[in-house]
Parts: structure tokens; C-alpha cells; sequence
């Protein structure tokens, strides 16, 4: 490729990167609702066409700023060594994620039912992601007699369900601050309390 | 301390770590276990659809339509399978 295209493809690419993360700044700020094109291009100071022409919609430009957040908790969980990981440091390394993302995973939680069908697909694409590593660390800790059995489709859909309730709810059980900080470390307590044998 | 990024599947998205993970066992695969074959070549796409359908019910018990539908869109928004995204 010449050298010419080079640069100019270097800079495409930056200009999305810019993009994306300005998305996120906004999305932070106002929701995915206030996350209009307008915004996220008023934020880089950019035209707004701008993002027209790296995003041919907002629907894909949604997409886009989901897959940035579900990518970077995936890699959070990546990280767990599958061979000694039992599931309490799986909690462990899903509450970090959660920790690191809080606010924009919150905006998803509340918003996904009006985004974008891939948008709520990439979030249970990543509960999954979840619930495939809980049940590997599960099978690991009931064989080594710390931990009772369970349904595996109750044991990912238990602990979703509790870490979304306090994520939905992040003003009640932590107000101004982080109820993964906060509360992290109840929740674990909590969930490795239902599975004692 | 340093880590590497974890490669995501390029059709499904899913963060692949073990060699298990990628097509074919191979950890230089582009794709994982489920949507690549043995040698790591990309499975149709109704295969691949099918295949990540039954993850998410396997996973979480959602309605098989419904786990069809979602994975659909899933994978329309990867550049694996732009050309199963319907045009606007």
C-alpha cells in the first residue's frame, strides 16, 4: 500500500477511535437516549458529518460504542487463568469489569430494550461469556467438594441477576459512588453463601 | 503488571484464551471453536448462526427464537458477515 494510503487509512482509523470514545464520554454523560450524532461530534469538535462518514447510521455508530464496552470487559475476563480458577475468583474478575465500566454498563442495563437488537444481544453475548467461565469454575470447586451442585443455567442467571439488580439500583444501595466498590464484596459473599454444600 | 489483549473471534466476538477456544486448536486461528471448523476456515453461516443461537439458550435459557434472533443481529454487525446485513 502506498505510503499516502497508509497515512490516510492511519488516519480513518483514529478519527473512528476519536469518535468512539467521544461517544462514550457522552454516553456516560446523558445515556444512549442523549448520545445523538450531534453530541458525540460536537464533543471530538467535529463536523457534524463527520460521523457520517465513519458511521453510515446512529444505529451502527450504537453498535459500535456497545461492542467497545462489551470488548473491554471481555478482555477483563480473558485474563482469568482457566486451570486454578475457581468461582469465586471468577466473581472476582466479573466485578472488576464491572467495577471499570460501571457507568456505561449501567446505561446499557437500562436502555437496552430500546437500542438496537445487537446492542442487547452483545450484552448477553458477554453474560454468557459470564456464565461459560462461572460453570467451568463451578464444576471445578463442586468436584473438589467446596461448592454443591446446581443447575448451570441458575447458577449464570443467579448471579446476573443480583449484579444487575445493584447495578439497576447503584442509587439505593450506593448513592453518588460505586455500588461495585461498594457492595462488591457482599455480593460475593452472598452468591458463594447460596452454593456452601 | 503487562497482559496481552485477548483476540476476539471475527464472527462472533467471543474472547478466545485457550487453545481450546480457537478454531481447530490453533491459537493463531481468526476464528473460535464454534464458528470456525477444524481448519479453521469460517462455517456457513446458517451453521454459524445455529451455533450461537444454542450458546446463548445453553447459557442463559432464553426462548430458541428469540436466542436465533439475537445471535442474527450479533452477527450481521461483525465484518465477517457484513454481507448478511440487510441494507438500510
Amino acid at each position: 500500500m502506498p505510503a499516502v494510503s497508509r497515512s490516510r487509512t492511519r488516519q480513518r482509523e483514529a478519527t473512528r477511535r476519536q469518535l468512539v470514545e467521544a461517544g462514550l464520554r457522552v454516553v456516560a454523560e446523558h445515556g444512549f437516549a442523549g448520545a445523538t450524532t450531534a453530541a458525540i461530534a460536537r464533543e471530538t469538535g467535529k463536523a457534524h458529518g463527520t460521523v457520517f462518514v465513519h458511521f453510515a447510521s446512529r444505529d451502527i455508530l450504537v453498535e459500535a460504542l456497545v461492542a467497545a464496552i462489551g470488548e473491554a470487559m471481555s478482555q477483563q475476563l480473558a485474563r482469568l487463568p482457566a486451570e486454578v480458577c475457581g468461582v469465586a475468583e471468577v466473581l472476582d474478575a466479573h466485578l472488576v469489569a464491572l467495577e471499570e465500566h460501571e457507568v456505561l454498563y449501567v446505561r446499557l442495563l437500562r436502555e437496552a430494550t430500546v437500542l438496537p437488537l445487537s446492542a442487547r444481544a452483545r450484552v448477553f453475548a458477554l453474560q454468557s461469556a459470564v456464565g461459560s467461565r462461572l460453570r467451568q469454575a463451578h464444576a471445578r470447586d463442586v468436584a473438589h467438594g467446596v461448592a454443591r451442585a446446581m443447575n448451570p443455567v441458575a447458577l449464570t442467571n443467579l448471579w446476573i441477576a443480583l449484579t444487575n439488580h445493584y447495578l439497576l439500583n447503584r442509587d439505593l444501595f450506593a448513592p453518588g459512588g460505586s455500588v461495585v466498590a461498594q457492595r462488591g464484596a457482599e455480593l460475593k459473599a452472598q452468591f458463594l453463601d447460596v452454593l456452601k454444600p | 503488571m503487562p497482559h496481552e489483549l485477548c483476540r476476539s473471534c471475527g464472527s462472533c466476538g467471543f474472547p478466545m484464551r485457550d487453545p481450546s477456544d480457537f478454531a481447530g486448536g490453533n491459537p493463531d486461528a481468526i476464528y473460535c471453536s464454534t464458528c470456525g471448523d477444524a481448519t479453521g476456515q469460517l462455517r456457513p453461516f446458517d451453521e454459524v448462526l445455529q451455533a450461537n443461537a444454542d450458546y446463548l439458550v445453553g447459557q442463559q435459557g432464553i426462548d430458541p427464537q428469540a436466542a436465533r434472533l439475537m445471535a442474527h443481529s450479533l452477527l450481521v454487525a461483525m465484518p465477517a458477515w457484513q454481507s448478511h446485513r440487510p441494507l438500510s
